[in-house]
């Protein structure tokens, strides 16, 4: 088949659409008697709710509802569903969709009020009275996991929810046998996604078809479906969830479910009338999900030559109040961890644990960014003791291009064996040490040195876990006017589906990219799908629209032999005709062919196997597939005010067969950006009370095009032999490892100072006080 | 948040020890406040009205005298709330004696919860000067009282 498209920089087919404001986003949905909702939520991070008195509200002449726990049908009275289970999970809690006897941390809804406009709803929030019993809130993790100052669920009688672990070889012998043995506590805190687009849902009930529509902007439309028709009673098949474009989303709107996420469509079908709520960025930083506080004990064991002989890391996961979406992200960790090394022995440990704080669910690296963190800071600290270079402690343990499909001995989470598909990692870490000039690097520091700066050189290596199952769905369709639509289920949160899904089928079809029409998010269009997470979105769905147009081809030819009368085999499809190979002249459109497929009067074949050049395939993957990569930095640091600035960022990224180069290199200028956004300049502080204190774009910095330098990618593709495109996943390869380089990267410019960076995020004051209380080096 | 400051009151302590037990002058020196009404002994409900950094609201809570040693030492416990979040502090205020003037050395913890905390870390700057002008309207009375 000829490959233009498939591989090809090809400019987004959705950018003309999202760059002229012609963008469908939830707060676009614009009904008539449309009805609008606010959330009042708890101020408190952990109170007993004694009383709630929502009648001066009731009272407001625009006030058209107020629900509180009691006011809701009995199935929503109960926790909301139980995400994702594990067998360590012991305490599966899930939050209330309002709360009922008790608040676990501030920002969880109390009540709820639809009003006729948003103004109206916020002012009648402001008369409900609720009387709270402040408890001791549960903040500091390590005496959460002790069960101090209080339980957060009194009734498991333990803030930990889970505790798990997975063994590689024995651990203890191999420490008993090793020539250095490091320990040390590396901690990484809290951070969110910060999306331009916060949550929202409108929902419109029809009382004559008893069918419920929802626009929610969610990485997860079926699933919301299938959970909303059941705790409604009614059919899938009554119940339609768009996600119309969604201005990102990062992990966090996946939940399933938010409260709002059944508390508008309840109001809706309740009032018969559509109702709207749209999340403002107080709420955002309060009410959706946050990631990354883990405390991790880890210990590397090495012989004299810096081999690696074992590994432990024993870590507590902040899981926030509740743990809906159950043990992913300590898992992810604790199997990113290992990376692209051998690591003979291993011993991971965790315990989630509840706190009064926003709940905690996947973000953008999702676990990975603090596995890779500890490994690459253990690795630094050992070249340090061992006096080697930290690229060859790094060489000297690579797993090689030779031992793939490599087994790392665990269980990912999926479920399925740890087992890396394939890579080449020595060679990813020598072209990014080339690019950053890893080998003139002492003669340049010593030239920056000389001016009076001080520059550092910093790069880490990471392998991504991508790609997983369970399936995805497609189906494509030629019409009769010879365009072609395509329809998934995935979803899209501004991956650029709307193209790389469309170059797949381009391709197969021999047709002009920008004639492939993609749907994806409208539960209408297609039924089936689990959604766009854990990088798995061209992967998956992506093989199943390669399955798709391949059906759709062969059909094509096959109705085109008979039009043609020629052999199948002697037919080619380009520029949207079907062709005779080798006689030109004869030719037929594939509009045509999409017409003939579908004939008025007459027989199909029965090897046509219906009617239409349409065809819908399933992928699904036995496991997940492991893209990798080398990212390297040169950082000034001003000693004097702790400031950074990135000279030079290099990403050398292997996942494997790229689709589209230009939205690969988006992908990861934005994950680089929102790594070095995590790792320097934002950061959730909470109080000893369990307040938010850095709840606003005032205190959470996010950093602009003056804080980003720009970024040099190269390519490097090692396919995957487990999907029909050998691609991987690229969504979260730019995050990763920034905060690993940027603490390798701080140490060098410092090198006169006793220094061992052992936190993320980092921020200015933060980097000043473990200068100011950092010894002098002895030389 | 612990915050702390000293002033100097220009009388001798008894008499700035009668004024701080006058319901009357306490509520018409404080800042914002609306209504001071007692609900028992040493206990008040109290109507605030004020802004604290970017967010302004009208508290509704409850003041308690939780210590009181004449003419020395006087603890207040204050439970506010509003539509913005709510305000827990404890206050202590203790006065020296100093013969035709009093010092008085305060401090406070304050608690602060809801959209207030977009603004904490303005609390203390705004916590400093609203003292100020307590005492300064205190000092003022007790001046007037006097002449």
């Amino acid at each position: 088949m000829a490959t233009r498209w498939f591989g090809a920089p090809v400019k987004r087919n959705e950018d003309p659409r999202l760059l002229t404001g012609q963008g469908l986003f939830v707060d676009d949905v614009q009904l008539p008697g449309m009805l609008h909702a606010a959330v009042l939520r708890s101020p408190h991070a952990h109170a007993r709710v004694l009383r709630v008195d929502v009648r001066r509200a009731a009272e407001h002449p625009d006030v058209v509802l107020v629900l509180t726990h009691r006011d809701l049908p009995p199935g929503l009275r109960e926790p909301l569903p139980k995400l994702i289970p594990h067998p360590d999970l012991k305490h599966h809690k899930t939050q209330y969709a309002l709360a009922s006897d008790k608040v676990r941390h501030v920002g969880e809804p109390v009540a709820f009020v639809v009003a006729t406009s948003r103004y109206a709803a916020e002012d009648a929030l402001d008369l409900i009275e609720v009387d709270y019993e402040p408890l001791p809130a549960v903040v500091d993790l390590e005496e959460a996991a002790a069960g101090r100052p209080a339980l957060v669920h009194e009734d498991i009688g333990t803030n930990v929810a889970a505790h798990s672990v997975q063994r590689v070889g024995d651990y203890e012998a191999a420490r008993a046998r090793a020539d250095l043995v490091l320990a040390r506590r590396f901690v990484v805190d809290r951070g969110c996604a910060s999306p331009i687009e916060t949550r929202g849902v409108v929902a419109s009930w029809d009382a004559r078809t008893r069918q419920l529509t929802v626009w929610d902007s969610t990485q997860a439309p079926i699933p919301i479906r299938n959970g909303l028709a059941s705790l409604f009673g009614l059919a899938q098949k009554d119940v339609r969830v768009i996600a119309p474009d969604v201005g990102g989303g990062f992990g966090p709107k996946i939940m399933m479910f938010y409260p709002e996420e059944v508390l508008v469509p309840l109001a809706a079908i309740r009032l018969g009338r559509p109702v709207k709520w749209i999340e403002d960025r107080r709420e955002h930083f309060l009410a959706t999900n946050h990631e990354r506080t883990q405390i991790h004990d880890a210990e590397l064991a090495l012989d004299r030559e810096g081999h690696i002989l074992g590994v432990r890391t024993v870590f507590l996961h902040d899981a926030g109040a509740y743990i809906p979406y159950g043990l992913i992200v300590p898992i992810v960790a604790e199997c990113t961890l290992p990376g692209p090394y051998r690591i003979p022995n291993y011993h991971a440990e965790f315990r989630a644990v509840f706190t009064n704080k926003t709940i905690v669910s996947p973000y953008r690296g999702a676990g990975r960014p603090h596995g890779v963190f500890v490994m690459e800071r253990l690795l630094d600290l050992a070249a340090r003791e061992l006096s080697l270079d930290r690229a060859e402690i790094r060489r000297r343990n690579f797993i090689q291009p030779d031992e793939f499909p490599y087994h790392v001995g665990l269980l990912y989470q999926d479920n399925a064996p740890l087992v890396y598909d394939s890579g080449n990692y020595p060679a990813a870490l020598e072209r990014a040490l080339e690019a950053v000039g890893y080998d003139r690097w002492p003669e340049e520091k010593a030239r920056y040195r000389s001016e009076g700066r001080r520059v550092g050189l910093g790069f880490a290596c990471y392998v991504e876990g991508s790609g997983i199952g369970p399936y995805e769905g497609c189906r494509v369709t030629v019409e009769p006017s010879g365009k072609v639509y395509v329809a998934t289920g995935v979803g899209t949160q501004g991956q650029g589906h709307y193209t790389s899904l469309a170059q797949v089928v381009a391709d197969a079809l021999g047709v002009d990219v920008r004639n492939v029409h993609v749907v994806t998010g409208d539960t209408e269009a297609f039924g089936w799908g689990t959604g766009t997470f854990a990088s798995r979105a061209a992967v998956v769905a992506g093989s199943a629209a390669h399955l798709a147009a391949q059906a759709v081809r062969q059909k094509a030819l096959q109705v085109a032999a008979s039009l043609l009368e020629a052999s199948p085999e002697d037919l080619e499809l380009s520029e949207d005709q079907v062709r005779v190979r080798g006689a030109p002249a004869r030719a037929v459109s594939l509009a045509e062919v999409a017409r003939a497929a579908n004939p008025l009067r007459g027989v199909i074949p029965a090897e046509w196997e219906g009617p239409g050049l349409e065809a819908t395939r399933y992928f699904a993957p036995p496991r997940g597939t492991f893209s990798h990569g080398v990212h390297a930095a040169l950082v000034e640091v001003d000693p004097e005010t702790a400031t950074i600035r990135f000279l030079k960022y290099v990403v050398v990224h292997d996942c494997g067969v790229v689709l589209n180069p230009l939205i690969l290199d988006g992908q990861i200028h934005g994950g680089v950006a929102q790594g070095i956004g995590g790792s320097f300049f934002e950061r959730l502080v909470y109080d000893p009370q369990g307040q938010l204190l850095s709840g606003s774009f005032l205190d959470f910095q996010i950093p602009t095009a003056m804080e980003i330098p720009e970024i040099e990618v190269h390519h490097q593709e090692t396919p995957s032999p487990l999907n029909p495109l050998g691609a991987k996943g690229a969504g979260e390869g730019g995050v990763i490892p920034v905060p690993a380089v940027l603490a390798q990267a701080l140490e060098d410019a410092l090198d006169d100072l006793d220094l061992e960076i052992t936190q993320m995020p980092l921020h200015p004051d933060a980097l000043f006080g473990l200068i100011q209380n950092a010894p002098r080096r002895r030389s | 948040m612990r915050i702390e400051g000293n002033e100097t009151l220009h009388a001798p302590r008894e008499r700035v020890w009668a004024l701080l037990e006058d319901p009357q002058a306490l509520a018409s020196c404080t800042p914002g406040m609306q209504e001071l009404k007692p609900v028992g002994p040493d206990e008040f409900e109290a109507v605030l009205s004020l802004g604290i950094a970017a967010v302004r609201g009208t508290y509704k809570g409850k003041l308690r005298i939780t210590e009181r040693t004449p003419p020395e030492r006087y603890a207040v416990q204050v439970e506010g709330s509003s539509a913005v979040g709510f305000v827990r502090a404890t206050g202590l205020l203790e006065l020296e004696d100093r013969g035709p003037e009093t010092g008085v050395r305060w401090s406070g913890d304050v608690q602060v919860g809801g959209a207030l905390t977009i603004g904490s870390r303005m609390i203390p700057g705004i916590a400093r000067m609203l003292a100020g002008q307590f005492f300064q309207c205190l000092d003022r009375k007790l001046q007037e009282g006097s002449a």
